[in-house]
């Protein structure tokens, strides 16, 4: 079983590597580079959601940070790409670091609110702040070269699958998380510090999506708040990770391929109506919440996680620390 | 009389006005079983949330291993050698029994094989090795009483508070629990209980903490519990009146 | 400009009113319902925009539409709680959760229809009273009263009290208050829970799109707003404590002069980060809000 997992995990990187050779259209590996990106968001927005058991609706912000951190980096200091690349992380993880802080000692829905306003905060700084180009952006120096970015994309989606999947199925920092997500109150009586484990899992989100954004920056050579700091973002990771089964990192993945090809389609045929795609977005996932609460993997594999996982996330009742009842 | 375990001064929880506990004061020895009972609404929960820091007291001093640990955080308490269970079981149903005692396991044995190792050691001690793999959410009532001792033995804790872990078991799995709680005694840790099945709670005790309204109204061997007569009219004549 | 500081207070304290209703309004359907709506700002941009449309077409004085805005929305708002309903008192997980996160995926629709049909272009509504201003001197302070702002805090007043009477001083209101003390008292107490909640839900939404018309008098609109006013909505029942209404007023008249304060020495767009930094100082140290006893 193992075995024949890892030659499954073998076959697909080789494939993945060997894609360019045989498909070389810049078109199609630009698609699939996206698509590597999409995974990279929609499986790091599950470790808060479906690991962790908390809501978050400002992923998009570290995204969007990390890109800025990027063009800031190399256009106004005049730093090598790479160089950027884990500055963009950590300036990402330090955000999610200060927006955690408050919130993170409280019930789900407060965190839910706090981290839709940051995004919508950060938004708002980039347009007003002068160092950030304001509403116009800023333009990169272009690279154009569609495998490097492929190659890229590639290798740090695959890491950060690894990390994660390391982290959250086989270190104990994964058992705790899920200790969390299933009973805050009883895991504090195991030893558990929910609020020390809550934010690095928290930071532990933020800090791939935030290197996502710093590779994307110089991808597409230029960005502005409308673009890597759309709300869309966050919506499109989450609705990805809902659609294919919180709680799990194949989940996402097959969610993000899914909705990532469905939307190029989209794109293809009613460019003109693109707000209709957000009518689209709300639709899958109001539609997934009522009729598949476990998403597409969890009804395939029948694991049921992602039901209860939404209930935590949400429930506003419950503050920490006056859960049992006197009797 | 050596130095107690644990020593609780003054306790005093009040919730909106209203208190739960009042001056409440008792020491645990090492290696003893204090009962700890009272008729509904006698504050018996919230002394074990007071201990084990789920809340923190509104008055008084609580010590452990002579150290002031009044105000500390459930977690800490937890590592520091403070186990639990919760009336209501809190099993983490969507990882499996094995996966519950590992947790737990963690605050003494970071790694996670040493984890592991220890947590089958628990299981095979308290007879769930044979379910190790099964969903926490699937075992029985009684299965999951078991668990949530295992839980806090895992924390390899000096002090033990078991919250009604015989109540609603059948007499079979009752007498396996309280073999279980005997043989721990033995094994040097101290335990606090708070059972409403008398039978139970006077068999296994070293001395009672009789509640009332908040308040001590007598401790005692159970012996001498039983023959005060505050004990009599504020408990036992009420469960004596309902249960001839 | 220290001269513009009674400005900024009295023109705060004006916009203030209407997030009192708009809050108010959050506040009740949070109450009988038990979730956050995440598209509170989407019923306001909608009803904004019928009042912008109706303007546009007939040509007459937007604040008479109000009454015509508050029944369309608070009809939709009646006709669509049922299908939350349905989704709260589902079987299937957790129905609390699943209300939620529909609501959110509702925002979402709501604002994708409003940029299809509405476009991304800013638009204001003309009312007769936008121009008119009169000042007032007290010393040598010296203030101007917009006559658009003083008429949403009369608004803002009426709202306020109408709904002070229903709730006070009505079977309905009793109900209301029952369901928001308990689910299952209520029910045995013969409250017809459904029925209420679809009133309640009804209301809000009505309030919320009638105070869209006023707020497009008095700023902007356009299919984007809706975000900010979630937003400064969130900003207030924070502040006052999530579900007490008592703090309401005084979290919403601090963001009417936080806002108005950075419209006047600052560049607008750091109102919302200044709303932000304070909800944030807020959570870090009162989570349980400023003016009430909250969650």
């Amino acid at each position: 079983m193992r075995w024949r997992n890892l030659l499954w995990i073998g076959i697909s990187i080789a494939g993945l590597l060997l894609l360019p050779k045989f498909f070389p259209d810049p078109f199609f590996l630009r698609i699939v580079t996206e698509v590597f990106m999409w995974v990279g968001l929609a499986i790091t927005w599950d470790v808060m959601a479906g690991y962790t058991g908390y809501l978050n609706f400002g992923h998009g912000a570290f995204f969007g940070i990390g890109a800025y951190v990027t063009a800031i980096l190399m256009m106004r200091s005049g730093w090598p790409f790479a160089a950027t690349l884990p500055v963009a992380g950590l300036v990402a993880g330090a955000a999610a670091l200060i927006a955690g802080l408050p919130t993170l000692r409280l019930k789900g829905a407060y965190f839910a609110i706090a981290t839709w306003a940051l995004a919508l905060a950060v938004q708002q700084m980039a347009l007003v702040l002068d160092i950030t180009g304001g509403p116009d952006g800023m333009r990169l120096p272009p690279f154009l070269h569609p495998q490097f970015f492929f190659y890229l994309m590639l290798t740090l989606v695959t890491a950060t699958f690894a990390l994660l999947w390391f982290l959250l199925e086989k270190a104990p920092f994964g058992l705790k998380v899920k200790a969390i997500r299933e009973d805050e109150l009883g895991a504090m009586a195991l030893g558990i510090n929910p609020t020390t484990i809550k934010m690095q899992a928290f930071i532990l989100s933020a800090i791939p999506a935030g290197v996502l954004g710093g590779i994307y920056a110089y991808w597409i050579t230029f960005i502005d708040p409308a673009s890597v700091l759309a709300d869309i973002i966050t919506d499109q990771a989450m609705v990805m990770a809902v659609f294919g089964g919180l709680g799990t990192l194949i989940g996402p993945l097959i969610g993000a391929v899914l909705i990532f090809a469905f939307k190029t389609y989209f794109w293809a045929y009613l460019a003109d109506y693109q707000v209709l795609y957000l009518i689209i977005l709300g639709g899958v996932i109001a539609l997934t919440v009522v009729f598949l609460p476990n998403g597409l993997w969890g009804t395939i594999t029948g694991y049921t996680g992602g039901r209860r996982i939404l209930r935590k996330a949400l429930s506003v009742d419950q503050p920490q620390g006056s859960g049992e009842k006197e009797t | 009389m050596t130095k107690p375990l644990l020593s609780v001064e003054d306790l005093t929880k009040t919730f909106g006005g209203l208190h739960a506990v009042e001056e409440v004061s008792f020491q645990i020895q090492q290696g003893e079983i204090i009962g700890l009972i009272g008729p509904n609404g006698a504050g018996k929960t919230t002394i074990f949330n007071l201990i084990s820091g789920y809340h923190p007291p509104t008055r008084g001093r609580i010590a452990f291993n002579g150290r002031d640990i009044t105000g500390r955080r459930p977690y800490e308490l937890a590592r520091l050698g403070i186990g639990r269970t919760f009336q209501v079981v809190k099993p983490f149903p969507g990882l499996t029994v094995l996966e519950n005692v590992v947790i737990a396991a963690f605050a003494r044995h970071p790694k996670r094989a040493d984890a592991e190792r220890h947590a089958w050691q628990i299981l095979e001690s308290t007879g769930l090795a044979g379910r190790a793999g099964l969903s926490a959410a699937s075992l029985t009532l009684a299965g999951r009483k078991r668990l949530e001792i295992s839980k806090a033995l895992a924390l390899e804790p000096q002090l033990l508070l078991l919250d009604e872990v015989v109540a609603g078991l059948n007499p079979t799995e009752a007498d396996q629990t309280i073999k279980l709680i005997l043989q721990l005694r033995d094994s040097g840790i101290s335990i606090l209980v708070v059972e409403h099945i008398m039978r139970v709670i006077m068999n296994i005790s070293d001395s009672i903490l009789v509640l009332n309204f908040g308040r001590k109204i007598a401790m005692g061997k159970p012996a001498e519990v039983t023959r005060n007569p505050e004990v009599v009219k504020a408990y036992l004549g009420e469960e004596a009146a309902c249960k001839p | 400009m220290f001269l513009l500081l009674p400005q900024a207070l009295v023109d705060g304290f004006l916009i203030g009113g209407i997030y009192v209703t708009i809050a108010i309004g959050f506040s009740l359907a949070y109450g009988v319902m038990h979730i956050i709506d995440f598209a509170v700002g989407e019923w306001i941009m909608l009803g904004a925009f019928l009042g912008f449309y109706l303007t546009k077409w007939l040509q007459i004085e937007p604040l008479l539409f109000l009454p015509l805005v508050f029944i369309v929305f608070a009809a939709i708002g009646y006709l669509f709680q049922p299908v939350i309903h349905r989704v709260l008192s589902g079987k299937k997980g957790n129905p609390l959760l699943m209300a939620l996160v529909f609501t959110f995926g509702l925002a979402l629709m709501i604002k994708g229809l409003g940029l299809t049909v509405f476009g991304f272009y800013s638009h204001s509504i003309p009312s007769a009273l936008s121009a008119g201003s009169f000042s007032l001197e007290i010393g040598s302070l010296f203030v101007t009263v917009p006559v658009i702002r003083l008429t949403g805090l009369i608004y803002a007043l009426a709202i306020t009290l109408a709904l002070h009477y229903l709730l006070k001083k009505t079977d309905f209101g009793l109900a209301v208050r029952a369901l928001s003390q308990n689910k299952d008292a209520a029910g045995l107490m013969g409250i017809n829970a459904k029925r209420t909640s679809s009133y309640v839900y009804g209301i809000y939404v009505g309030i919320s799109a009638m105070s869209g018309v006023l707020i497009g008098c008095i700023f902007s609109i356009s299919a984007q707003m809706g975000s900010q006013y979630t937003v400064f909505s969130f900003f207030v029942v924070v502040l006052a404590g999530m579900g007490y209404l008592s703090g309401v007023p005084w979290a919403a008249f601090l963001l009417g002069v936080v806002q108005s304060f950075f419209l006047i020495y600052f560049n607008p767009g750091w109102t919302l980060l200044a709303v932000f930094g304070i909800l944030y100082a807020v959570l870090l140290v009162s989570p349980k809000g400023l003016f009430g006893k909250g969650v």
